[in-house]
């Protein structure tokens, strides 16, 4: 069954090109960024991607200790029990949050975080590549499609610009025109004569023009470069990275959509160990989302943030103490937009005949559901775009509704 | 031809199919630079001194594997005392980032001094097709021994030697996981007790398609190569079994003989159709044969033509031009001298306006070669080469770095080869006694692609710094 569009998105959408039409051709020039809804109000939204990397053990994130099989299906992977010391802290009957996402239990306590359980791409295998493909470029088979959803998302309502904070514009950010990207620089920023010399030079050449005009553009809301910027910005961790994210975001002329990653959740072996590489992979996430909350400020109650990986994890644990890649997993939708507290699932349960080809959490949600839900609902992109250019072959999947405050 | 005309192509020459000019190049290249071209092609070349120094294959893969050994004995040890595990991340920094900054030093190094910048262009062409990556710890030491010892030996070789070669590599088949891929009818699958020496990574649990699928879609065929899922999985049972000889690395009896060979216990046993062709052959004959027909597939000559005449000539080369490096391939099945001949020898390849934005590496070769008084540093070049997006050997895929402008185009991009030409220009202006010398060289290593404009500004500059960060910085030093 098809929804209606809601009546705020439709006017939302309406009033945008209306202003794309009027006011943006004359501010286009100045930040490098077209204009569009510039207001400040509460239709003016802000979308973060946070792609996680490696495959996050969704049962360690967001562990469903209510479970009947959870103890026996998670046998030596299991840390401290709830209400221990460094232990989870219950959500609901069935969930709990790992203790190391303690910013994630602030927002899910202040209703600002809902969690999305047992979700997974439409892809059935377990290589990085072809997930990784898939979960930037919204298309069902890897490798199909040359952009991101999210850029053929942006480039439906090209007035919200776009920045992916890495050096190169990233895949799930391709297809849009207005997007583009920025990563700190050691480099000594270029001098004034340097600037003006290579503007003149680029007269000649409208794409090096454009590209410098953008570059400056980001250079003047963020940071200009340096030597010590690469400090500034926490050297290119996640949680500095998530801080200039908010620099854009919050910004009068910046973009309204933001792109991070992060990597590490590749939990081959010994992953429940303090100081191991998930443990530190699930603290820098937490880090980097209480700075981006932090540092949002005011634009926070405009925000949606989607945290979502390629796959998610066996359940058992390997030979080595870790788990190998699974399917289905957890997914988090949150911000100061967000209608939070809950968690969102159609539990598959753990027991030994209700698993994945006997050894994954069987997928009961399509992840594509939940970035539809926030691109309809958030950011007012119609429902014929979302079936249509932006995830094409995605006819039987239906928006999550209700992720966002109405 | 006119002189000027001559000097023009002698120019596009440098630019195009070489690495950008050193000083005094354009005035060898002469009256003929298609001659200048081929004959890079043909003759014999020895292995650039820089590169007879680095480890061997051997060498690079023992150093990952003794490194995870070392760190699973150290988390052992620190899981017995109840202490945090070590931080193997930082160590795997530590150990491999010296490796990798030596290795990427030689490769600018024989870049900057070459005197068949064709050919070394070819080289990196042609790495950047059969791509391993450092981005994967298990392949983070191997891809520089992978271009000396996959394609270099091949680049104006046959095609099948060099698709072969990759595809026997140690570094091919840990990348693409074929260590890992395991027949469903294979002895070991149906009798799993049956261990084996494994190298320490997750032991093979069933079919792995990667190494058949990326074959199929980025080395041969082409994504729209018309095979299906029927097939990658067929391919995939066939490379089952190609896997590495664990033996002498943990005997410390590494010989250097080739370190991928057949794996019978691990093999699918039977006949595979692949694209509508039964393989009925015993062991690695099955595969080598399905690669043989892969290589003679009409599909892989478009292919490679389409790449080939993408990287070197427009994002949207000429449809003609395609068409005769595709027919050239086909008909010598794959004979990569006469395809790059072909690719030189095209009138559309001169015609083409230079308008290839050079990627990050391009770019900083070409001034390797333009400023050679700066010797490549290695540290420098890893770090630069990382903020600017296109680390060499280190791309996120398996389809290696995107060869197309938008993808280098975007404002970061753009503003960081400002602030590197700003750097650079500042570390070479030591050579330079004013602009005017700049001028000179500037004349010197763009020629007649030297827009009259640009060469006004240099001059104009306040110091040799400043000039030289305008030559840098202008739009024919980016483009090629």
């Amino acid at each position: 069954m098809r929804r209606e569009v809601p009546k705020d998105s439709a006017a939302t959408l309406t009033r945008r090109s209306l202003l794309r039409g009027v006011g943006g051709l004359a501010a286009l020039h100045l930040a490098g960024w077209p204009a569009a809804a510039r207001a400040g109000s509460v239709g003016d939204p802000r979308l973060v991607l946070v792609i996680l990397r490696g495959g996050l053990d969704g049962l360690a994130a967001v562990p469903a200790v209510g479970d009947p099989h959870w103890s026996s299906a998670r046998a030596g992977l299991e840390g401290p029990g709830v209400g221990d010391t460094g232990g989870p802290t219950r959500l609901d009957a069935l969930f709990a949050l790992d203790a190391r996402l303690g910013s994630f239990r602030d927002l899910y306590a202040r209703e600002q975080l809902t969690v999305v359980h047992a979700v997974s791409l439409p892809y059935r295998e377990r290589s990085h590549f072809d997930a990784q493909n898939l979960l930037e470029s919204g298309g069902t088979r890897p490798f199909a499609l040359p952009h991101g959803w999210l850029g053929r998302a942006i480039q439906t309502q090209p007035g919200h610009g776009a920045v992916g904070l890495q050096p190169v514009l990233p895949l799930v950010l391709r297809g849009s025109e207005t997007a583009t990207s920025w990563s700190p620089s050691s480099l000594t920023p270029p001098g004034r004569e340097l600037l003006e010399g290579a503007e003149a030079l680029y007269r000649r050449d409208p794409a090096l023009a454009a590209g410098l005009r953008q570059g400056q553009a980001g250079r003047r809301i963020v940071s200009r470069g340096g030597k010590r910027e690469a400090a500034a910005w926490g050297g290119a961790s996640f949680p500095g990275l998530a801080s200039a994210a908010a620099a854009f975001l919050s910004h009068a002329d910046g973009p309204r959509v933001a792109v991070l990653e992060l990597g590490g959740f590749d939990s081959h072996s010994l992953q429940a160990l303090p100081n191991g590489g998930l443990d530190r992979a699930l603290r820098e996430l937490d880090a980097g989302i209480a700075t981006l909350h932090a540092t949002l400020g005011g634009v926070w109650g405009q925000t949606v943030v989607v945290v979502a990986t390629e796959f998610g994890r066996t359940v058992a644990m390997n030979g080595s103490g870790g788990t190998d890649h699974g399917t289905a997993g957890a997914a988090f939708v949150l911000g100061g937009a967000v209608a939070g507290g809950r968690v969102v699932c159609d539990w598959p349960g753990l027991g030994p005949g209700q698993l994945h080809e006997g050894r994954d959490l069987r997928p009961t949600r399509d992840l594509r559901s939940v970035w539809m839900g926030v691109l309809r609902d958030h950011m007012a992109v119609s429902e014929t775009a979302l079936h249509g250019e932006v995830f094409p072959g995605s006819a039987a999947v239906a928006p999550l509704a209700g992720l966002v405050r109405g | 031809m006119e002189p000027t005309n001559r000097k023009r192509q002698a120019a596009l020459a440098t630019r195009r199919f070489g690495l950008g000019a050193r000083p005094g190049e354009m005035r060898t290249i002469g009256a003929d630079p298609r001659a200048w071209l081929t004959s890079q092609l043909v003759a014999e070349h020895e292995l650039p001194k820089p590169l007879q120094e680095l480890p061997s294959t051997g060498d690079d893969a023992w150093a990952f594997f003794g490194w995870l050994l070392d760190q699973g004995r150290a988390a052992r040890r620190a899981r017995r005392r109840g202490e945090p595990a070590p931080d193997a991340r930082g160590s795997l920094e530590e150990v491999f980032h010296p490796r990798y900054e030596r290795a990427l030093q030689a490769r600018f190094q024989v870049a900057a001094d070459t005197d068949a910048p064709f050919r070394e262009r070819l080289v990196h062409f042609w790495s950047g097709h059969f791509v391993i990556s450092s981005a994967r710890p298990v392949t983070v030491a191997l891809p520089p021994s992978f271009e000396r010892d996959v394609v270099r030996p091949h680049v104006t070789g046959r095609f099948e030697d060099m698709l072969l070669a990759s595809s026997k590599h140690p570094g091919m088949i840990l990348y693409l996981d074929n260590e890992r891929n395991l027949g469903p009818r294979s002895q070991r699958a149906r009798n799993p007790r049956k261990r084996l020496i494994e190298l320490p990574i997750d032991a093979p649990t069933g079919l792995n398609e990667n190494l058949a699928r990326e074959i199929l879609e980025l080395h041969t065929l082409g994504v729209d190569g018309g095979y299906t899922q029927a097939d990658v999985t067929s391919f995939a049972k066939v490379l089952t079994g190609w896997r590495i000889r664990v033996r002498p690395f943990f005997r410390g009896l590494y010989d250097g003989a080739d370190l991928v060979q057949f794996d019978e216990e691990a093999h699918e046993p039977g006949p595979q159709e692949v694209l509508g062709k039964v393989y009925a052959q015993q062991g690695m004959d099955q595969g080598e044969a399905v690669l043989h027909d892969l290589v003679r597939h009409p599909a892989t000559a478009r292919f490679v033509a389409t790449k080939l005449a993408r990287h070197f000539v427009a994002d949207v080369p000429a449809p003609s031009l395609v068409d005769r490096l595709a027919l050239v391939f086909r008909e010598t099945e794959g004979d990569l001298a006469a395809v790059s001949a072909a690719l030189v020898t095209s009138e559309e390849a001169w015609t083409a306006e230079a308008r290839k934005l050079r990627r990050p590496e391009e770019l900083l070769m070409a001034a390797g070669r333009a400023l050679p008084e700066q010797a490549p540093d290695g540290a420098m070049l890893h770090r630069t080469l990382r903020e600017m997006g296109q680390l060499p050997q280190w791309a996120s895929s398996p389809a290696g770095f995107p060869d197309i402008e938008g993808e280098w185009s975007g404002g970061d991009a753009v503003w960081k080869r400002l602030a590197w030409a700003q750097e650079h220009g500042g570390r070479a202006a030591k050579d330079f006694h004013d602009a005017g010398a700049v001028v000179a060289r500037a004349d010197d290593v763009l020629g007649e692609a030297l827009h009259p404009d640009t060469r006004v500004a240099i001059a104009r500059a306040g110091g040799p710094a400043e000039a030289l960060a305008l030559m840098l910085a202008s739009p024919e030093f980016q483009r090629r």
